[in-house]
């Protein structure tokens, strides 16, 4: 059977010194720095007043006794449920009683929701400029030929993912481009910076995506969201429990788990 | 083995607390006094260590306790340069460290009157809020503590660590339904802690036993402390203190006889007949015997119980069984 002949490119040795090196340590760098500018950048975390907090929490309550009302015997869940199901129509939690049933204010205008959405800029920036920077430089100086040749072989598929920039139909996979060694460093430094910089270090891009991407935490008390409505779905939430109760024949459960 | 410096040194023996505050020296030498926070240091030097500031707060604590007000005072002040003097926590724990130290009334008076101060200026400063509440109960004035509790739980109801201390004042004033709510709040927020289990079993026992209780509020208390106790049991194998909890409520119940047990209306929880309650008790003698003697000779896989509880639990045995001879 005839073998395939093994590809040999002739390259400059010098190509590892000065181009792969280089840009490893470019994107090391710029993965540490990006990571101060964030640290730099932050926002302190908003001080809540009172009122706000009283807010929230007078929620997380609700809900706490709403998940967890097992626990509880039947008259004592009873009267917390009727007391709070009380406090949340008649809008006792609000933190400005006087603003139910109107709508709520415009997220734009609203100061507190402004600074939060400049947060969000401000990473995004720090997120795209470098990047952009870096590729542009890339893209300037080192596009168009291959610099390494991977020690393992490789499906035709990877082509598109180790060549980008070099439209050679006929090349062994193995051989790797500058461009594409620079998307190998976005996605593969992340361990190098768990290294250098803690393990919640903001350099790497990907993970700010994948949190991004994620459900918000704080969505629940997020601005836009009418705290009065919540309210009233949490107090029907409550209302419509079935109590039951964990201490419901807890002693037979035991003498039958349990023997001496 | 001493105890370790992460954990909060708050259920520690004298001894244990001196272990830990001697260890005080060797931690404060082997770590820098003020971290730096510049760039090329933490890349140098790795990730600044959480545990650190950790270690430094129940350094303060066990020292205080000690004696070792200069130690307390030097892991005071790296915390201070490293949080700045502004941070919450490190507010309370100076005052706490300037408690220890007050010689008199007068000067706790001051320490108060500060954590005043730092409270108009932010009203949601909690850790300082409740170092005032405790500052408030140890100087006496246990009112003024329960309603500044009050206060707190009003804008913070999902505290657990408030409503406890709130059901301990409410029982130290004899306040047994509302140390029972003030329990009861803590299991909503922790609902699979058997300790709090067991602890609001003891209140419901507590409640039962003291003077002037109806006949229909002695069992519906008698009725939730059994239960109490055994789910504390179930969630918790080997609970010495649900097992001592079960043993002496089931022992009260049957040294009363049967008395005439109307069943309760349905919303309530009824007493369990008597045979099951036997049969508690003979589960909750048994086990307590075998704690009791695995503890003593100290088996490997037994040694986690405290002394005290364990000597507790021989002395209600023996009382049983003397009682069992007459």
């Amino acid at each position: 059977m005839a073998q395939v002949p093994v590809q040999t490119i002739h390259r400059d040795p010098q190509l590892f010194y000065w181009i792969l090196f280089p840009i490893t340590i470019v994107m090391i760098i710029t993965g540490v720095l990006r990571h101060y500018a964030t640290v730099l950048m932050a926002s302190a975390p908003k001080h809540l007043d009172q009122k706000t907090t009283r807010e929230q929490r007078a929620m997380l309550h609700g809900i706490n006794v709403r998940g967890n009302h097992h626990v509880l015997s039947k008259p004592s869940f009873t009267a917390r449920r009727d007391a709070l199901i009380t406090a949340y129509e008649s809008g006792a939690f609000l933190k400005d009683p006087d603003n139910r049933g109107q709508p709520p204010p415009n997220p734009m205008t609203d100061p507190g929701a402004m600074e939060g959405m400049m947060g969000m800029m401000k990473n995004q920036m720090a997120m795209i400029i470098p990047n952009t920077l870096i590729m542009s430089w890339i893209n300037a100086f080192f596009s168009g030929y291959v610099i390494m040749k991977l020690p393992f072989p490789l499906t035709i598929k990877f082509k598109s993912m180790l060549q980008a920039g070099v439209a050679t139909k006929d090349m062994d996979p193995r051989w790797m481009s500058s461009i594409s060694w620079y998307f190998l460093c976005i996605f593969g430094l992340q361990s190098v910076f768990n290294f250098l910089l803690g393990s919640e270090n903001a350099a790497n891009q990907m993970a700010q995506q994948m949190t991004q991407m994620g459900p918000q935490a704080g969505q629940m008390f997020g601005p836009g969201v009418d705290p009065n409505k919540q309210f009233l779905a949490e107090a029907e939430n409550l209302a419509v429990i079935e109590h039951h109760s964990v201490l419901d024949g807890v002693e037979q459960r035991l003498l039958d788990q349990i023997k001496v | 083995m001493a105890p370790s410096v992460l954990h909060p040194p708050s259920h520690l023996s004298p001894a244990e607390a001196l272990a830990v505050s001697q260890q005080a020296p060797g931690i404060l030498r082997a770590s820098a006094a003020a971290v730096s926070s510049s760039p090329l240091a933490s890349l140098l030097a790795g990730p600044e260590d959480p545990e650190l500031w950790l270690q430094y707060e129940n350094l303060i604590v066990s020292c205080l306790r000690t004696g070792d007000d200069l130690a307390a005072n030097a892991c005071l002040r790296r915390l201070a340069i490293r949080f700045t003097a502004g941070n919450e926590r490190v507010q309370a724990l100076r005052g706490l460290v300037r408690e220890a130290e007050a010689k008199n009334n007068g000067e706790l008076e001051r320490v108060l009157k500060e954590y005043d101060e730092i409270l108009e200026a932010n009203d949601t400063n909690i850790p300082v809020a409740k170092r005032r509440i405790a500052l408030l109960r140890s100087m006496g004035r246990l009112p003024d503590a329960a309603s500044a509790l009050v206060r707190l739980l009003d804008f913070s109801p999902t505290d657990a660590e408030a409503w406890s201390e709130l059901s301990d004042i409410y029982l130290s004033q004899g306040l047994y339904p509302q140390a029972i709510y003030a329990v009861e709040e803590v299991l909503v927020l922790a609902p699979n802690a058997w300790n709090i289990h067991a602890r609001l079993g003891e209140l419901q026992y507590m409640a039962a036993t003291a003077p002037g209780v109806s006949t229909g509020s002695y069992q519906k208390y008698m009725a939730e402390a059994i239960k109490r106790f055994s789910r504390s049991i179930e969630l918790c194998d080997d609970y010495l203190r649900g097992y001592y909890g079960l043993k002496l409520v089931s022992k009260k119940l049957l040294s009363n006889g049967a008395k005439a047990m109307k069943q309760a209306d349905d919303s309530e929880f009824a007493l369990p007949d008597t045979s099951t309650v036997e049969r508690l008790n003979e589960l909750a003698t048994a086990k307590l015997a075998a704690i009791v003697r695995h503890s003593t000779a100290r088996d490997r896989g037994w040694r986690g119980y405290s002394e005290a509880d364990v000597s507790a639990a021989r002395v209600l045995l023996t009382e049983d069984a003397s009682a069992i001879k007459r």
